[in-house]
Formats: C-alpha cells, sequence, structure tokens
C-alpha cells in the first residue's frame, strides 16, 4: 500500500531507505567533502530515516574507531554550525560502520555483504544499496569486479546503484574499458558518473534561462550569435594534486568533462520534458554534432600552455615545473583552449571558444554568447564604437547573468555608450545553495540521473578532444613554461582567437 | 495619507543612487496594528528582503494617518490608523512595483468582518496569514474557515500550517513502507500542542489524508465506519506541536519534541516495533515560513483539503484545550 501521507506533501526529504557504501573511506575526497555532505543532509532532514553509512577502506579502523574518526574529521571539514554534537550526532554515529579491506580481496566484500544485510535489519535499509567509488580511479575495476563475485551486485530486495567519481578514463580507449567493466556488471540506469560540477546550482540554472524564458530562444542560434566563449579559470596551481595532475592536464582535467557539459547545455535543444532521459538525450545529440577536429588541424583549432613563475594577487608563485610531484620537465598543460564547431541547422558557423586554465588571474566560470553586430549603422557620432551585444552566464564566483548592451549617453551629441545590466543569483535570492555533493549525492538515492553524465556523452567527449590529446601527447612544446603566473595565458591562445574575454 | 510626498521621496532616492542596477521580485504589502507584533514585523520582513530583494509597504496602524517614512528605495512605512479600506487599497496600489507580484502579509488577529483585509487581498498573489498570531484558542482558525467559505478564490497560506512541515513529514515516515497499512486501523490520535491552530491543522491534515470525517465532538469516521478517537491537548510551547500519538490495536506510533524543541523523537512500539529514530526539527522562523508560503503555497491543495477538515472538525464544537 502506496503511504497515503505522502501525497502531496512537499518533500522535506528523502523516503527512499539506503546503506550508502564509500570505497576509500580514509581517503581525502571522502573526509572532505562527501562526509560533510552526508552530515549536513542528515541535520537538514533530507537523508531517509531509515539510512546507514558503511566506510570501506584499507586503513584499519574498528566501528567505533572510524565513527570517531568521522566525528574529528567532521568538527574540520564542517562549518560551524554543522558541528558533529548532540543527539543528532548520535543518532547519525549509531548508523556508521566500517569494514577494514583489500580492495582487491573478495573476502572483504562478503564482509560487506553481512554488514549490510545487518544494515537491512537493524536500520530497515530495505535492500537498497549505493556504493560510492571515493577511490583513486585505477582501482574502480577491481572493486566493481569484486561486488560482482561477492554477490552485490544484485538486487537484494531492493536497489543497487554504483556512483563512479571524474575522471571516467584517462582517455578514450580506458574509458571504453572501464565502462566494458562497470557494464557488464550494472546496467546503465544503476550507474551514476558524477562530475560535482554539473550539481552547482548556476549550471542548472542555465536550463532555467534558457527555458523558463521566451525572449533568448528566438535569437538562441545562427542568426544572431557570432561565437560563444565559454571559460573555466582558476587562480590556483595544481596545490597538492601534482601527481595527479602532472599525467592529466587541463584538457583532461577540465575541458573533456566540465566544459563540454557547460557547451551542452547551452546549446542543447528543447528537451521534451525534465525527465533525466530527456535532458540527457539532447546533451548527447549536441555533443555527436559536434566534429572532432582532423589531427591536421589540431594546431589550428587548438592552444596549449604552461605557467611558469609570477605573481598571483600581488604575490610571487612558483611556476609549474617547479611544483611539489610534478617533472621538471614536464610536457603537460595547464592551460588548454578549443574552436569547436556543433555541425547542427542551430549552430551552423557559429565557432565555439573553450579555455581552462590555471595560474590565470582569478577564478572565472562563464559562458559569454557574443551576438552579431548590427547589420546597418546610421545613428551614432562618428567616433563612437558600436560594440555587440554580449549576454554572460556567470557561474563562479558570482553567480548571475549580465547583459552588455548599447545605450545613447544623455545629451545633444548622438554618443552611443556600452551599458551593463547585471544580475546577481546572489542578491536577487540571496540564497546559499546546498553544496552541489548534497545535491548529488540526494539525486542518487533518489535514482535521479539527469545531473549524472550518461556513457554516450562520456564516451562523446572523449571523441571529441582524442585528437588533440594525441597530437599534444606526441609533440613536445619546447616553449613550456609559455605564459607567467597571472597573465591571461599563452599567446597561441590569443592566436587561436584575439577575442577572448578578459580573464 | 499622502503618498504623492513618498513617491516623490522614491524618485529622489532613485537620483541619488545613481544609475546602478534595481532588483526587486516582489512588493510586500504588510499590515499590523499592535506595536511590538510591528517591531517583530519589521525585524522580519527585513530578513525577507534581504533574501529576496522587495519593495515594502508597511501599513503601520498604530501610526496616525500622516506618517511616512522612506528608507532606501524600497522601503516605505505609511501610518494607517483608522484608514478606510479604499485608501490602504489606493496607497499599496500606488506604491507597488508595477510587474512584480504582490504578496499580503496580514499581521493582525482577525479577518471576519474587516474590509481592509479584504480590499487588500484583491490584488495579492499570495496571501499570508496567522492563525496563531496570538493566544486566542481556535477563534483565528475559525474564522479564517469562514472566510475562505466566502471567498474561496483567496490565494491564502496560513503560517499555523506552514509550520507543521517537520511534523507531517515525521508522521508520514512512521507510516513508509510495510506500516502503512496500519492506517486503516487506526484507533485513536493524540496531539499535544500549545496552540489550538497547530493541533487542529495536524489533525485536519490526517484527516483529510485518510478520508476520515468528523462523527462527534472528538470522533471522526473512516470511510469503513471505523471509528477514531481524538484529543488535542495543550502541551508545550505555544504556537509549536509537541507530542502526535497514533495508535491500532496492534501498534502505537508517536512523534514526540524533545525538551528543547531541537528534535523530533519517532518511536513504534507493539506489533511493528522498530528502533527508535530521530529527526531534525529544523524550527524555521517567520521570515522562512513567510519565504514559503510566498515560493510553494499556491495551489496548495493540501493545505486547502486540511483546511476544510479542520473546518469541519471545529462545526462539532471541538473545545478549546
Amino acid at each position: 500500500m502506496v503511504n497515503p501521507l505522502r501525497a502531496g506533501l512537499p518533500q522535506e526529504g528523502i523516503t527512499t531507505p539506503c546503506s550508502a557504501v564509500f570505497f576509500g573511506a580514509s581517503g581525502d575526497l571522502f573526509k572532505r567533502m562527501l562526509l560533510p555532505a552526508i552530515y549536513s543532509m542528515h541535520l537538514r532532514g533530507m537523508l531517509p530515516a531509515a539510512f546507514a553509512l558503511v566506510g570501506f577502506s584499507r586503513t584499519a579502523y574498528s566501528d567505533d574507531a572510524f565513527r570517531e574518526y568521522c566525528r574529528k574529521q567532521l568538527e574540520l571539514f564542517s562549518p560551524k554550525d554543522k558541528q558533529p554534537q548532540g543527539p543528532l550526532w548520535e543518532d547519525f554515529a549509531k548508523r556508521i560502520s566500517y569494514v577494514t579491506g583489500d580492495f582487491s580481496d573478495t573476502q572483504y566484500y562478503v564482509a560487506l555483504k553481512d554488514r549490510l544485510a545487518q544494515n537491512d535489519k537493524e536500520f530497515g535499509t530495505a535492500g537498497n544499496h549505493l556504493f560510492y567509488l571515493a577511490t583513486p580511479p585505477p582501482v574502480f575495476p577491481e572493486i566493481i569486479k569484486h561486488l560482482k563475485e561477492a554477490g552485490l551486485d544484485k538486487d537484494g530486495g531492493g536497489w543497487t546503484r554504483v556512483v563512479v567519481e571524474k575522471p571516467f578514463g584517462t582517455d578514450l580507449e580506458s574509458a571504453r574499458k572501464l565502462q566494458q567493466t562497470i557494464e557488464g556488471v550494472f546496467p546503465e540506469n544503476e550507474i551514476y558518473r558524477i562530475d560535482h560540477y554539473l550539481g552547482k546550482e548556476p549550471v542548472q540554472d542555465i536550463i532555467a534561462l534558457r527555458f523558463a524564458n521566451t525572449i533568448f530562444e528566438p535569437i538562441w542560434n545562427r542568426n544572431y550569435v557570432q561565437n560563444i566563449q565559454i571559460t573555466s579559470a582558476e587562480s590556483l596551481g595544481v596545490e597538492e594534486r601534482g601527481g595527479y595532475y602532472d599525467s592529466a592536464g587541463a584538457l583532461r582535467d577540465m575541458i573533456q568533462n566540465h566544459v563540454i557539459n557547460l557547451l551542452a547545455l547551452v546549446a542543447m535543444e528543447p528537451p521534451v520534458s525534465s525527465h533525466a532521459d530527456d535532458i540527457r538525450n539532447e546533451k548527447y545529440k549536441v555533443l555527436s554534432a559536434i566534429r572532432p577536429p582532423a589531427h591536421s588541424d589540431v594546431w589550428s583549432l587548438s592552444a596549449r600552455g604552461q605557467y611558469g613563475a609570477g605573481t598571483i594577487d600581488g604575490a610571487p608563485v612558483i611556476g609549474y615545473r617547479q611544483e611539489h610531484d610534478v617533472a621538471p620537465d614536464s610536457n603537460t598543460e595547464t592551460f588548454a583552449a578549443v574552436k569547436l564547431m556543433v555541425e547542427s541547422w542551430r549552430w551552423a558557423g557559429v565557432p565555439f571558444y573553450l579555455r581552462s586554465g590555471k595560474r590565470l588571474p582569478r577564478k572565472v566560470s562563464e559562458i559569454a554568447v557574443t551576438f552579431k553586430a548590427i547589420p546597418h549603422r546610421f545613428y551614432g557620432e562618428a567616433t563612437d564604437r558600436i560594440d555587440p551585444n554580449v549576454l554572460v552566464i556567470k557561474i563562479e564566483p558570482d553567480e548571475g547573468i549580465s547583459m552588455r548592451f548599447e545605450a545613447k549617453v544623455p545629451g545633444p551629441k548622438e554618443h552611443i555608450r556600452s551599458v551593463f545590466m547585471d544580475f546577481s543569483y546572489g542578491t536577487g535570492f540571496g540564497v546559499v545553495s546546498p553544496p552541489a555533493y548534497e545535491r548529488l549525492i540526494g539525486d542518487a538515492i533518489l535514482g535521479d540521473q539527469t545531473l549524472f553524465t550518461r556513457w554516450d556523452a562520456v564516451e562523446r567527449a572523449w571523441e571529441i578532444v582524442t585528437p588533440v590529446l594525441e597530437v599534444w601527447q606526441h609533440t613536445k612544446d619546447f616553449t613550456f613554461p609559455n605564459y607567467a603566473a597571472g597573465s591571461q595565458g599563452p599567446q597561441s591562445a590569443q592566436k587561436l582567437f584575439p577575442e577572448w574575454r578578459r580573464i | 495619507m499622502s503618498f504623492g510626498l513618498v513617491l516623490q521621496e522614491l524618485d529622489e532616492r532613485a537620483r541619488e543612487r545613481g544609475g546602478g542596477v534595481h532588483v526587486a521580485t516582489m512588493t510586500i504589502v504588510v499590515f499590523f496594528e499592535d506595536a511590538a507584533i510591528g517591531a517583530l514585523a519589521r525585524d522580519r520582513i527585513h530578513t525577507l528582503a534581504a533574501k529576496h530583494p522587495s519593495r515594502v509597504i508597511l501599513l503601520d496602524g498604530t501610526q496616525s494617518e500622516g506618517f511616512h517614512h522612506v528608507d532606501g528605495d524600497d522601503w516605505i512605512e505609511l501610518g494607517a490608523k483608522g484608514s478606510t479600506a479604499e485608501l490602504l487599497h489606493g496607497a499599496a496600489n500606488a506604491l507597488r512595483l508595477p510587474e512584480a507580484p504582490v504578496i499580503l502579509l496580514w499581521i493582525a488577529p482577525g479577518i471576519g468582518d474587516d474590509d481592509r483585509f479584504c480590499e487588500l487581498s484583491r490584488d495579492a498573489r499570495t496571501v499570508v496569514y496567522n492563525s496563531s498570531l496570538v493566544d486566542a484558542g481556535d477563534a483565528a482558525l475559525r474564522q479564517l474557515v469562514e472566510y475562505v467559505k466566502r471567498h474561496p478564490e483567496l490565494p491564502l497560506a496560513d503560517i499555523a500550517y506552514l509550520r507543521l512541515a517537520p511534523w507531517q513529514e515525521s508522521v508520514a515516515i512512521l507510516f513508509d513502507g510495510e506500516e502503512s497499512c496500519e492506517l486503516l486501523d487506526l484507533e485513536r490520535v493524540e496531539i499535544g500542542c500549545g496552540s489550538q491552530p497547530e493541533g487542529l491543522y495536524l489533525l485536519g491534515w490526517l484527516a483529510s489524508r485518510l478520508n476520515w470525517k468528523p462523527g462527534s465532538e472528538n470522533m471522526l469516521t473512516g470511510p469503513d465506519g471505523k471509528t477514531i478517537a481524538f484529543e488535542i491537548r495543550r502541551e508545550g510551547e505555544l504556537r509549536r506541536i509537541a507530542r502526535i500519538a497514533l495508535s491500532s490495536a496492534r501498534s502505537s506510533f508517536v512523534a514526540e519534541a524533545d525538551p528543547n524543541g531541537e528534535t523530533i523523537n519517532l518511536s513504534v512500539t507493539g506489533g511493528h516495533a522498530k528502533p527508535p529514530r530521530l529527526r531534525a526539527i529544523n524550527n524555521p522562523g517567520v521570515a522562512a515560513l513567510v519565504e514559503r508560503a510566498i515560493l510553494s503555497s499556491q495551489n496548495d491543495r493540501v493545505f486547502e483539503a486540511s483546511l476544510a477538515a479542520a473546518g469541519a472538525i471545529l462545526a462539532f464544537g471541538t473545545a478549546s484545550p
């Protein structure tokens, strides 16, 4: 019988019972991001009443020791108003357990299975199991294989879902191999490829801006749009991720996933509904309309860079090759820019310029839609410059929308000047959005795949960047480092597109 | 009431501000007649307007008609003591932002025969009322039930009902899964609450969801003719639910606030016994409840049904606790 008390009730929290297993529970991602997100959901009443958390990692902990570990991490990484204390923490702590185990030994997965069965009995988690792979990516296939061997891939009377952290593969071939391993065990509707960027509120606002307004859609096409620039820039360097980053680079780390996902959202056709697959179908369609550059065209359609020493916010910073865990002769790019064309009726002839880099002057993520110039000029003083209209969707750090248009300067002359109309979600709504991980973990428990990337889109994104990756990998760039930290990026990027917006 | 002067002042402020961008999402019209309530209202509306930039028109029933005060671009206070309904409506209309929706916050005890409420609510997209603003038993709720019968199109939200959200969620949790069958066999409902409207709304909500009809002063009848005894007891803080217990022949389902009012302890004993669970109450302040009313109360059929059921229960003469 369906609970009639639920009908029409505002969704205050998630009701689906669930045991969530975190592989890599002694690692950085779990303690810094996932655990605080889960605990915040508990405090906000978002977690199901029938919920249990199981940590799984190599580090040896008893259940009690792991609870204590979690408490200490929450004290460190949760905000002041979400510290672990009082009856709410005690209620949460008693739902935490831990399995010490080697990822490559089935016996520990059998122990995990027993623990989950115990949770089902003790906490009423109803055989619903969420497996979150928060380990380094090379371990993913091992975990998937052993989940199957231990029979944990089967529905234990409930559902089974697996959340896979990015990066999904390191190139097209490894992504396909990983996919083969996962799809050999879990069907697509049980795989949740997480890219926390997509859980950010402003990314979701793109859909609202485009499809909850009528004024943009008629001009959102080749007839009116000159070009679209998508920028994801950071002022930070590689921090403690030098080892990982030096084998990845900006193209893999940002363009292949975050930035291409933004392109898909900004260029896709209107979905028929907000259902996950309707949106993901449209995203895939637009990616499939992008022709990957030919190897011979890579140099004219892309630019790469690596930062050298420079100044950020007035303070000197070291160059990439001097960073910890980075090879002193590294050929890895810390800046990548590509020009892509979406070969569709809507976008034919409109270039999409994508760029991402580290140690740029400031952190900024934005999509800038530049419209075509006016067709005929009859107004304004001869010395006036009439700039095209630009609509900027600002994602970070100040989420909002900005529009540039031309206006007459008051006075007897016909002077024209650009003015900017700014809307900031911060001042417009003054709302602090819940962190992306809370939204995404909640969606995974609810079974909503909208904000998770489907395999066909992941594969297509790899196909798009693969020629660039291959050419770059096989060509040592002797000009590296070719941009100073704190500058706008390498000169080659300016050659690719001289009209980049200033970062 | 000289809102011409106010308009002039607003123009001056806009000129002083220069070319900056003006963002506003709504016009909030607030009416109150008690100085202490007015002070609280100002504080809460400031919180709300900080989150949702709005033009605020405070109609202050404690100040004479000649009084006006303009703060910034969008904060307007007007004396409304003794003002007629038409005058208040005219002022709100002249000073509202032309494109933005109007939200009426009526922070006064009664609405029954108040034509000021009737006039001001005419143009509002949402009317926010609080039937437990003052501790007057079920009087305000009775008035509301009668008013809504006469004005079924009123886009109403009641703070007293919106406060119930964590309790509705908690009671629903008690019956998720196999336990939902027990809903058909409930025999008794006991509600402990600090004010009558919240208790009646909670009972009304249950009755509307489970198709219970009032049978007598303290008895409801289920669709299969079974009777459900109920009791609403005064307990705990004003405007707060303290406890709800629902019993069938086999099990007892209890949701109870802890002494600090921060969590709800959920327990099921008897045939469907379960380990106790805890939910955060996250009691939102009035500003947050008003925000909820603005964002999500339109076309809330569950609220409408709960209000109607509470009205039907009241019609049988439930005594105030």
